[in-house]
């Protein structure tokens, strides 16, 4: 059973823009016989602008960007997961990651690293995703794979060590020495399916046994078996190196680089035989869950297809059959007819269809095992959850979903725009907990909120690239909080005469702050001053209260509520009046319990090319940040900070205007904390502000 | 405040609770290993001065250090924390559960408020080993400096090998120390294998030992954890070795 395992690839094709992913996804399911013939990204006319992947989809009806697309080369089971376009970290692209095992990293050969590339690249790193290189585009004038190769050692510190070299540049490519065998393989046919060997043309004879020294040295780091054969000056066989050279990728500590290009149909098979030798099978990586039952404590994965379920729903697609969940399975098997339990919220599923997803058409399977990626249908579920089987109670993710700190409003252009932004919306919040959308009453505004601005500027530009809404936004609101700092005690009598029946409750007691909960009401009265039956009323008046702080109307949190004495009125008094002497008795206890504003905190993370580490602390330190530390990477440096979320609007275009765009962050939110007075101030002025032009 | 106060307070200024982490300093002022072995002196090392933990693997040298650095950060004093080892996260967690193992029994409200004020005392910056040079260090503190993102008082450097880098690496950070007006810590590795010498140096550290102030060692007698003076005592204190708690690594009770 074990070795099946063995045979699958799971992998991502990770590229900056223009750089060729699409041809070269095309040209992996045409050779591994996905779809029949190929056509060119470019127009028809041959000039012009060329298509984007999506009408180029649209007008062949296949699914190059299917979520997860299932192909066969030489034995082996590989997945294409799609990675998504939009670089920026959120729950998607972190999923996505997650579920690959390798990657393929598609650089051109005349751009060579360029700065999405490196954004790319760090995702990559910080999903400890090993990769191999593919350098494309080597029929354009000005190719030069070496210099890519120097840029991907300098400009992003791999180990790269070519597994290739070219026959010919530019318009004179041929195909490419094969520096494992020492051989040199072109591409013939119509299309380059038929692969021919042979010998390595004289006049790189020389070159490639140089090339294939500097492999071999890189290479020996990993194996002593290889170094042995080394000082014994014995041949070296393919497996040996290819053993090697994969211990290396699956560290991180070596890039494999293989080149050729897509478009002109060169090189894109030895690239698959490399994915098949060099990148990991499913149970050498490691995969972790977290344990309910223990504090979410982590528990590495064994990929047993014969242990319980564990398998992770990545990501949702509407289709004309209802709803496409795509899952990987971790541990256990996922059998047609089977029962898993949503650990979200312990619903119990049967397993209906089980499908693999094709290029252009889909196959059901009777299961998928461990290490697999297929897709459910008509399962009601949310991108991220756990399925898992009965009894077991353990996730892939963590249960623990962090409040929005950041709220925006969205009004939609058009009519057309509102029913496409309703849609939008509903899948997003399906898509990603950490956002929310609702209707104001106050306002009747379509709020959307988040964890941060580039996390909701993603979903506007995301509702208009995939739902076609237009909508305008509002300027982003920081929710900030508040919360008391001393106790205070309140007496407050509520009493209301104006004929008829009257209103009449009083309240005695004190708020203080707590740090462990949002709300706590106490009931300390002895001898019911207040009756029994008035208590509920006074606990709903104090909860109210805490939606909005009677000044700057934040929400407020962290305060106990302790009631000890009042009075009532055998006929005036009601629930109504009670809860009105809570609200009347918070309001005045509150502004004598020292009031604060708590804003929220993040945790900022810059990786910067060593040179702008300076520039990029300062940035930080201007907006209030504290930075924790500075981490020295070689060529990269990574700055890590503690700042207020409402300084860090606009940051990125900052960032970007200071480092030559070559500085990313990522900001996750870390807690609460108290604004300093100077700018509880000025919060206090926008407050009084905002509430004159309401009115 | 002295002069030596964390610029980073600026105008983000939060009153800080002083006679709240009395107990705690009280603490970690009778019950500091360096002054318990007679070391003089509010922070023992002079300005420009160099001192050192020497101790096998596994003892506790980055946790000595890491308690004599929230010391300094608790007398609003600022420490950089170089560490040519580990991940800005990973010497940041060493802080967190040194702080909370001795301040254990406060309200643990309250205990996160101060570890919020103090965490301003502190700057991480991590180096990989071969890439670590003085000629860096120093323009990355003078960047800081420059900009007013912080001014160490005290730093510390955790993971330089001795046996590997020459004296002339040393004789550069204590002119800096003196450039700057700080004082430098190192935790020094030394191998079970080598014999030290009748005073317990060992070997390896002789061709630098003439550069340092202060040396104190750690070491093992079964499952306990003692430290003992090396150099740097005022003469009339104690010579022998004090047993640590090696949780807090603060003496014993």
């Amino acid at each position: 059973m074990k070795q099946d395992d063995q045979k699958i690839r799971n992998i991502g094709i990770s590229a900056h823009i223009d750089s060729g992913k699409t041809t070269l996804s095309e040209r992996i399911l045409f050779y591994t016989k996905r779809i029949h013939a190929i056509h060119d990204v470019k127009g028809k006319d041959g000039v012009g602008a060329t298509m984007d992947s999506m009408e180029l989809e649209k007008e062949r009806g296949i699914t190059i960007a299917s979520a997860a697309t299932y192909c066969e080369w030489k034995g082996h089971e590989v997945n294409i997961i799609d990675t998504p376009g939009h670089v920026d970290f959120t729950i998607e692209v972190e999923r996505s990651l997650r579920v690959l095992d390798g990657a393929i990293l598609v650089l051109c050969s005349v751009g060579g690293v360029q700065s999405q590339s490196i954004t790319v690249d760090q995702q990559m790193k910080r999903y400890k995703v090993p990769c191999i290189a593919f350098i494309n585009k080597c029929d354009r004038s000005g190719a030069n794979p070496f210099r890519v190769i120097g840029q991907l050692r300098a400009k992003l510190g791999h180990n790269a060590v070519a597994m290739q070299i070219p026959i010919g540049l530019e318009n004179e490519l041929q195909g490419v020495v094969d520096l494992v065998t020492m051989k040199a393989v072109y591409f013939d046919g119509a299309s380059g399916e038929e692969v021919r060997v042979s010998d390595i043309p004289d006049h790189l004879l020389e070159e490639a046994k140089a090339k294939r020294e500097e492999l071999i040295d890189a290479a020996s780091l990993f194996s002593d078996e290889l170094t042995e054969a080394i000082l014994e000056e014995q041949d070296i066989p393919a497996e040996m190196l290819y053993a090697a050279v994969r211990k290396g990728t699956l560290k991180r500590e070596i890039t494999p680089v293989y080149m050729g290009s897509a478009y002109k149909n060169k090189g894109v098979q030895p690239l698959l035989d490399g994915v098949t030798h060099l990148l990991p099978a499913p149970s050498e990586v490691e995969n972790v869950a977290l344990d309910m039952n223990n504090n979410e404590a982590p528990v590495a994965l064994t990929s047993d297809p014969d242990k319980p379920i564990i398998a992770l729903a990545f990501k949702l697609e509407d289709g004309q059959y209802g709803q496409l969940t795509y899952i990987r399975v971790y541990e256990g098997t996922v059998e047609k007819g089977a029962t898993i339990v949503n650990v979200r919220n312990g619903k119990k599923i049967k397993v209906g269809r089980v499908v693999r997803m094709h290029a252009d058409q889909m196959e059901d399977v009777d299961s998928l095992r461990a290490g697999y990626i297929g897709a459910l249908f008509g399962i009601e579920c949310a991108s991220g959850d756990t399925f898992v089987s009965p009894g077991i109670n353990m996730t892939m993710t963590s249960m623990y979903v962090p409040k929005p700190v950041i709220s925006l409003a969205i009004v939609p252009k058009d009519n057309k725009s509102q029913m496409s932004m309703s849609k939008a919306l509903n899948r997003f919040s399906k898509e990603d907990p950490t956002f929310k959308a609702y209707v104001d009453p106050e306002t009747n505004e379509t709020i959307i909120e988040g964890m941060g601005e580039l996390h909701l500027d993603i979903y506007v530009e995301r509702m208009k690239r995939e739902y076609g809404a237009e909508v305008t936004t509002g300027n982003p609101r920081v929710a900030y909080r508040e919360t008391i700092t001393q106790r205070a005690d309140f007496n407050y009598t509520h009493k209301k005469q104006t004929g008829g029946a009257g209103q009449f409750g009083r309240i005695a007691g004190y708020i203080e702050p707590i740090s462990d909960a949002e709300f706590i009401f106490e009931n300390e009265i002895f001898g019911g001053s207040i009756p029994t039956q008035y208590i509920p009323a006074c606990e709903k008046g104090f909860r109210e209260s805490m939606a909005k702080g009677p000044k700057l109307e934040f929400p407020i949190t962290g305060v106990k509520v302790v009631i000890n004495d009042g009075a009532s009125h055998a006929v005036d008094s009601s629930d109504m009046a009670f809860q009105a002497a809570a609200r009347g008795a918070f309001r005045d206890a509150y502004l004598r319990a020292k009031p604060v504003i708590h804003e929220p905190i993040m945790k900022v993370v810059v990786e910067t090319p060593t040179e702008f580490q300076g520039p990029v602390m300062g940035l930080l330190n201007q907006r209030r940040g504290m930075i924790v530390g500075s981490q020295d990477e070689g060529v990269m440096s990574v700055v890590e900070a503690q700042v207020p979320l409402a300084e860090m609007f606009g940051f990125s275009t900052i960032l970007r205007s200071s480092t030559q765009g070559k500085a990313q962050f990522t900001m996750e939110f870390a807690q609460y904390r108290q604004v300093p007075q100077s700018v509880a101030e000025k919060i206090a002025a926008e407050v009084a502000q905002n509430k004159k032009t309401a009115a | 405040m002295g002069s030596q106060t964390a610029i980073r307070k600026n105008n983000n200024v939060i009153p800080f609770p002083y006679e709240e982490l009395i107990m705690i300093k009280k603490e970690m002022i009778s019950r500091n290993p360096l002054n318990n072995l007679g070391f003089a002196g509010e922070d023992i090392l002079p300005n420009g001065g160099l001192g050192a933990v020497l101790a096998h693997a596994g003892l506790g040298k980055t946790a000595l250090l890491v308690q004599m650095a929230l010391n300094t950060m608790f007398q609003e004093k600022p420490v950089l924390h170089v560490s040519l080892n580990d991940a800005v996260s990973k010497v940041d967690v060493w802080y967190r559960e040194l702080f909370n193992d001795i301040s254990e029994g406060n309200d643990p409200a309250e205990i996160a408020e101060f570890w919020e004020k103090i965490q301003i005392y502190r700057f991480i910056m991590t180096f990989r080993v071969e890439g670590f040079s003085v000629p860096k260090l120093e323009e990355r503190l003078t960047d800081l400096m420059q900009q007013n993102i912080f001014k160490p008082h005290t730093m510390i450097i955790d993971g330089l090998k001795f046996d590997e880098s020459g004296r002339g690496l040393l004789f550069q950070l204590k002119e800096m120390a003196k450039l700057f007006g700080m004082r430098i810590w190192f935790t020094v590795h030394t191998h079970r294998h080598e014999p030290p010498k009748e005073d317990g140096l060992p070997l390896s550290f002789l061709h630098v030992e003439d550069l340092f102030d202060v040396l104190v060692q750690l070491a093992a007698k079964g499952p306990k954890v003692y430290i003992k003076a090396l150099k740097g005592q005022s003469p009339e204190a104690k010579k022998e070795a004090l047993e640590l708690e090696p949780s807090t690594m603060l003496i014993q009770d």
